[in-house]
């Protein structure tokens, strides 16, 4: 059987998600990033080694996330995709008459305007990063809930309060304004997701067309609290779909697999990638005034690719040639 | 004498007519080299915090020209045409660049305010050539050759050149037959190949013809800015909301990109009122695409790609 290997590597997690030939997942795995890209790749490869029913070959691989070019190089990909694309994708195939998507992922949020399968608008949040998981994470920690029960004690909420949703600064000393004043935990935790869904509609949804059916994407997605604040604001369901965490990677998994089609052939290195000695470095180019900082990819010893430069001095140097 | 003139914000307008004059009455013209690090580093470390990207751009050039130059050309541009306005921290720069606590050569600006008659620009020249010792005549003849090597630039750039091309004397490639893009944004962002990442380049790259404001006649521009509620009266956001009308109206391009730099008053309300008619239109893809001082292109590449996959996915359907 044939397989097709999708990697989402993001600043917070990296996802792997494993297709088969008609586009069911056969495993999917959702995996910390930690700030070692190169190491959670690694991982995320042995797992999907150990997992692979036998007999099963891999036809095809896509990469995405902002890790997208590393993680190809190292595993050896047919397509490298930004994330809008894939997560387009990927709720296209959930949801052919999808017409918007909102993604809250990690480090960022993004939202996709679809009409008749094809991608019409999108958006991505700028300078700002309130509203994302990350400040999700931060505040459950401060509050003392597990960030698993944070949407559930959200949906106990009988009068959500009034947070500003406008700063994460802002939102958080607003809430610790509300503890001391004695409301309840749950009544703060509900109030915070109509906040952060306020911040992300004002902000990365500015002035675009919603309209149903909504797919809500992401990690965030998990969270019922965002869910419900979502729907309440919007007045349409919002549908998560099953494999919401990882759609980004499924979406790469989709692509590689049309990136294939009528080859025979795949870019893959194989698992083995997961044993191999990886070493990056980057280095200041004296070249020019603009001292780009140059970044170098060496797999197993051997040059595999380097970027950074504007010029193309470096990157465009052949890696073969290079790698003696 | 060596006079500086800081390659960065209205030079990407008027570098024909400001470096010809100067020329013309026998000055050494010294510019500052396209922007690189080092430049956006000083700029940034000597500018007020609240400054937008291109004014930071600005102070960089000047301080990279201060050590070679006698003095230091940078005229307080209110109006270029009757009836409108430059922005307002452009007016205000010399004054800005003063006080920036900094070891400057003196600091010529003669104010070039086109409100206060047709000739105003000329005579502003002449007034500042004579305190540097040229008598009116020879100022005079100076910028009737000075006017005539700018009408030689923007006759170029209408014939779908960019300010890049023209100063590298790149050929004509025939590029007619490919799919155009506009993209519409201050020239000092655009052609500045460092601050945008090399947008222009990168399009280029991807097979796109490249349409941009300045290569529409002046006509064209009027009539659409005609068109809205109320005239606006910044000279720049015309520009940007006239072609971005017109290409709308009339199609011939596959998507429309507008750059902003972060901090950026005027375009906060021109971005806005385009992005609303590219809205109402809703036929072409339409891109925000913000800069700031930071020098990794990731963010940028991705909304780049994502857009472009976004036209292609588009003219396929």
């Amino acid at each position: 059987m044939q397989a097709y290997l999708g990697l989402d590597v993001g600043s917070v997690s990296t996802n792997l998600v494993l297709l088969d030939e008609r586009g069911e997942v056969i495993s999917s795995l959702y995996l910390r990033t930690q700030g070692n890209p190169i190491r959670a790749v690694q991982e995320g490869l042995a797992q999907v080694e150990k997992e692979i029913p036998a007999g099963t070959s891999i036809a095809g691989v896509g990469t995405t996330g902002s890790g997208r070019q590393l993680a190809a190089t190292m595993v050896g990909a047919d397509t490298v995709k930004n994330e809008i694309t894939a997560h387009a994708v990927a709720a296209l195939n959930e949801l052919p008459e999808v017409q918007t998507v909102l993604e809250i992922g990690g480090q960022d949020s993004k939202i996709i305007i679809l009409r008749q399968g094809v991608v019409v608008d999108f958006a991505m949040n700028t300078v700002c990063a309130a509203g994302t998981g990350s400040f999700l994470d931060r505040q459950a920690a401060r509050l003392g809930v597990p960030i698993e029960e944070f949407g559930a004690l959200a949906e106990r909420a009988e009068n959500p309060v009034r947070i500003a949703g406008r700063c994460a600064v802002f939102a958080e000393s607003d809430m610790i304004h509300k503890q001391q004043l004695g409301y309840p935990v749950e009544d703060i935790v509900a109030g915070l997701c109509e906040a952060l869904v306020r911040n992300y509609l004002n902000n990365v949804a500015k002035g675009k067309d919603i309209a149903a059916p909504i797919l809500f994407q992401g990690g965030v997605a998990a969270n019922i609290g965002m869910r419900r604040a979502f729907e309440k604001a919007l007045g349409f369901p919002v549908i998560v779909p099953p494999y919401h965490a990882v759609m980004g990677a499924l979406g790469a998994a989709l692509l590689a697999k049309r990136a294939v089609a009528g080859r025979r052939s795949t870019h893959f290195r194989g698992f083995d990638v997961s044993r191999w000695h990886f070493a990056v470095s980057s280095r200041s180019c004296g070249g020019c005034a603009n001292q780009c900082e140059v970044v170098e990819i060496r797999g197993e010893g051997k040059l595999l690719a380097r970027w950074g430069d504007r010029c193309g001095r470096w990157s465009n140097v052949s890696v073969e040639a290079a790698g003696r | 004498m060596r006079i500086g003139i800081p390659r960065a914000l209205l030079y990407y307008h008027y570098y024909p007519l400001w470096l010809t004059f100067w020329q013309q009455l026998g000055l050494q013209v010294k510019s500052s080299p396209p922007t690189n690090k080092e430049i956006l580093n000083q700029g940034v470390s000597a500018a007020v915090a609240e400054a937008c990207l291109p004014v930071k751009v600005f102070y960089g050039h000047a301080l990279h020209l201060a050590p070679q130059a006698e003095f230091l050309f940078v005229p307080r541009l209110v109006s270029a045409e009757p009836g409108t306005y430059i922005c307002p921290k452009l007016m205000g720069l010399p004054d800005m660049l003063r006080h920036a606590g900094k070891k400057l050569p003196p600091v010529i600006s003669p104010t070039l305010n086109a409100r206060c008659g047709p000739r105003a620009w000329e005579l502003a020249f002449i007034r500042t050539a004579a305190v540097l010792g040229f008598g009116a005549r020879q100022a005079e003849r100076a910028w009737k050759v000075a006017v005539a090597e700018q009408a030689r630039y923007t006759a170029k750039l209408g014939e779908g050149k960019t300010p890049l091309d023209v100063s590298e004397g790149a050929e004509d490639d025939d590029r007619s037959s490919r799919k155009a893009l506009l993209v519409l944004s201050h020239p000092y962002n655009l052609f500045d190949d460092f601050v945008s990442l090399g947008l222009i380049r990168r399009l280029r790259a991807r097979g796109y013809r490249v349409i941009t404001a300045e290569m529409l006649p002046g006509r064209v521009i009027a009539e659409e800015a005609a068109r809205l509620p109320k005239a606006l009266f910044w000279s720049l956001g015309r520009l940007i909301l006239g072609a971005g009308g017109y290409y709308l109206r009339s199609g011939g391009v596959v998507g429309i990109i507008h750059v902003v730099s972060f901090g950026c008053g005027p375009d906060s309300l021109v971005g806005e009122l385009l992005e609303r008619q590219a809205r109402r239109f809703g036929k072409l893809p339409f891109l925000l695409l913000t800069l700031d001082e930071h020098t990794g292109d990731g963010g940028m590449v991705t909304r780049l790609e994502a857009f472009l996959d976004m036209v292609e996915w588009r003219g396929a359907s």
